[in-house]
């Protein structure tokens, strides 16, 4: 198998302005970060808000440059290819179905956008949106509707068509599902199962619902502060989670059965702070095992029983 | 003056509550909902079924336009339906309170947290800046936020999303309130985050004999927080049990669809589809006839478009449908 994606230490920070008196802050969103995803897999990318997961979608979608290592898709140098010919191979999925549709536009229109983007008019073009709108399992008279005429679930599903239609090899599904209802969420999920499978589609599946992650994903990214703290198989990870942030995580998943009561995550109160990182381990303030040294030393990644953790303690 | 306190009375007894917006549009269609001291109960159900409107009905928040009946609506065996709106002020805030889910939106963020947690006391107790002060200072430190000196000082915009639901829940707690209404309030929160405002409202609910009305979409979080729980759908209760009870055997369709929806890590074979429901929530308009949920349901018949009877099975698990539990 061949990687679809391939991410060498990259990293991306952002300068926050401190106001007119105080000094600017650097945010380092993403910092030094390599993983790969084999083609026709789907890697999960978990952590809580501010972890960097978001930026991380962006930068491998091309939105925004990186400012250290390189992405590699299909091979090639992401930084090489110019907008057009990303635009072919990789697609994204936003969190928001109503605000990544443009609300003055039809349906048709939406999801024709990526092929007039490309020069592709006329017969074909219609032929193509019709198609992607039946494949997603929308009827045909949606497309002369607008956006604000559909239920969130619908729209969803527009906004998959209108990443497909390009027949693109890699979507990037940056909480996907988080904005809709149990029911609906359901339905889009086994869409997304679907379609990977008939299209052979490789998945970046960008989310903080675990549960969620561990339905659809093969493998598991755990993200903290910027850096991947632990990279496992799907099975692995949940079974025996090495890193002792992923163990919090997974023990905060309140699934529906009764009688297991609210678990004691761990983790205190001290929330992290991405312009302000900790030394040593990054984690090392709310770890429940930490020790002198892990305040000191920086850990590295370290391959343990075929996956990758950062800890010194794992 | 009655002699002995109705303790075995629930705090919160509302029945057959209705609201309406305008002609079109029958968002709660008749439910009773109860809470008694020390308990959880549940109102839990997918965006526009009803849940957050019932909630904000039994407060006499809603919005004009809404016209909201009931049966009976009871705070501690007061008539709270045609209570003037400034004794209905004096109630709340002070022996009942809400929280909501986004905390940036309900806190004012041009004061400081501490003038805002002081304003509750001294509006419904006539304190001073001062006492209010070292009672908010008090319940932020109950609820678990460190330095609480240096947060009353803070703007909410200074605090994170954790630390600022931490101030909705204590500013609720103000009054030293017997009904806590919480409508979605951890659903803007991280899981770790999540776990630990949970917990808090446990800890505080036992510590305080708090009721509380939990509004939530998360089964997770229902069936590790509720005592009761009742499934909202088209403005109907259609199901109502002990959390133990619903999670065990669910007895009405959807709800059963509800539960087979939630991906349970380890539970569904990765590649094995999610059991999903057809078809959108339709809209119910005042007038509606027979079951809400019929033309969504696999198990429906033409007598689901007449009056549906409500099922009891004698030990407290209700659900409205033409079939008797136990099919699936």
């Amino acid at each position: 198998m061949t990687a679809a994606i391939e991410v060498v230490g990259v990293a991306r920070s952002f300068r926050q302005s401190g106001g007119v008196f105080g000094a600017d802050r650097i945010i380092r969103a993403v910092d030094g970060v390599s993983f790969a995803v084999e083609s026709g897999t789907c890697l999960g990318i978990v952590g809580e808000s501010g972890c960097g997961k978001s930026t991380l979608a962006r930068l491998i979608l091309g939105l925004l440059p990186t400012t250290a290592g390189e992405i590699l898709v299909q091979g090639q140098r992401l930084s090489d290819m110019d907008r057009r010919a990303r635009a072919r191979l990789i697609q994204p999925v936003f969190q928001d179905p109503f605000s990544s549709l443009n609300p003055r536009r039809h349906i048709r229109d939406i999801v024709a956008m990526p092929l007039v983007a490309q020069g592709i008019t006329g017969r074909e073009q219609s032929a193509r949106v019709d198609e992607m709108l039946t494949r997603v399992g929308l009827p045909g008279s949606i497309a002369d509707r607008l956006p604000a005429q559909l239920s969130g679930g619908q729209r969803q599903r527009v906004a998959i068509a209108r990443a497909l239609v390009l027949r693109p090899r890699i979507v990037v599904c940056d909480e996907p599902t988080s904005a809709l209802d149990v029911s609906v969420q359901a339905q889009i999920l086994n869409l997304l199962a679907e379609l990977q499978r008939e299209l052979g589609l490789t998945y970046v599946f960008i989310s903080h619902n675990l549960a969620v992650v561990e339905h659809i994903s093969d493998r598991v990214a755990v993200m903290y502060l910027g850096r991947m703290v632990e990279q496992a198989t799907t099975d692995d990870l949940f079974a025996a989670p090495k890193h002792p942030y992923t163990r919090a995580l997974l023990a905060s998943v309140l699934t529906p059965e009764p009688g297991l009561g609210v678990p004691d995550v761990g983790l205190g109160d001290l929330y992290p702070d991405p312009a302000n990182v900790p030394p040593g381990c990054r984690f090392h303030p709310r770890c429940p095992i930490a020790e002198a040294r892990c305040a000191v030393e920086t850990p590295a990644p370290r391959e343990i029983e075929g996956r990758r953790v950062e800890c010194l303690l794992a | 003056m009655l002699e002995a306190p109705l303790a075995h009375l629930p705090l919160l007894d509302v029945s057959g509550l209705r609201v309406q917006f305008g002609e079109t549009v029958a968002a709660v269609r008749g439910i009773d909902i109860q809470v008694r001291r020390g308990e959880t109960h549940c109102l839990v159900g997918e965006s526009g079924c009803g849940k957050s409107v019932s909630a904000l009905a039994v407060m006499g928040l809603l919005a004009r336009g809404a016209h909201r009946s009931a049966d009976q609506m009871r705070f501690d065996g007061q008539d709270i339906q045609n209570l003037s709106s400034s004794a209905l002020q004096k109630l709340r805030g002070d022996r009942m309170a809400m929280i909501f889910q986004e905390p940036m939106t309900s806190l004012n963020p041009a004061y400081t947290v501490g003038s805002q947690m002081a304003e509750v006391l001294s509006r419904h107790r006539g304190t001073t800046r001062r006492q209010g002060l070292e009672r908010a200072a008090e319940l932020l430190a109950r609820v678990g936020i460190t330095a609480p000196g240096l947060r009353l000082a803070q703007y909410p915009h200074q605090l994170s999303g954790g630390l600022r639901q931490r101030v909705m829940i204590a500013m609720a707690l103000m009054c030293d309130p017997e009904l806590l209404i919480a409508d979605e309030p951890t659903t803007a929160l991280d899981v770790t985050v999540q776990a630990q405002i949970l917990r808090l409202l446990q800890t505080l609910q036992r510590e305080l004999g708090l009721a509380i009305l939990l509004i939530t979409h998360d089964l997770g979080v229902v069936a590790r927080i509720a005592h009761r729980v009742s499934v909202m759908y088209t403005g109907k209760v259609v199901e109502t049990a002990t959390a133990e009870s619903l999670f065990a055997a669910p007895r009405h369709p959807y709800t059963q669809g509800l539960l087979a929806c939630v991906p349970i890590p380890g539970k569904i074979k990765r590649g094995d589809p999610l059991g999903s429901i057809p078809g959108t929530v339709p809209r119910i308009a005042p007038g509606f006839q027979g079951c809400g949920f019929r033309d969504r349901c696999a198990h429906a018949m033409p007598s689901c478009a007449g009056p549906i009877p409500l099922r009891d099975d004698g030990l407290g698990h209700l659900h409205l449908c033409q079939l008797e539990a136990g099919f699936a």
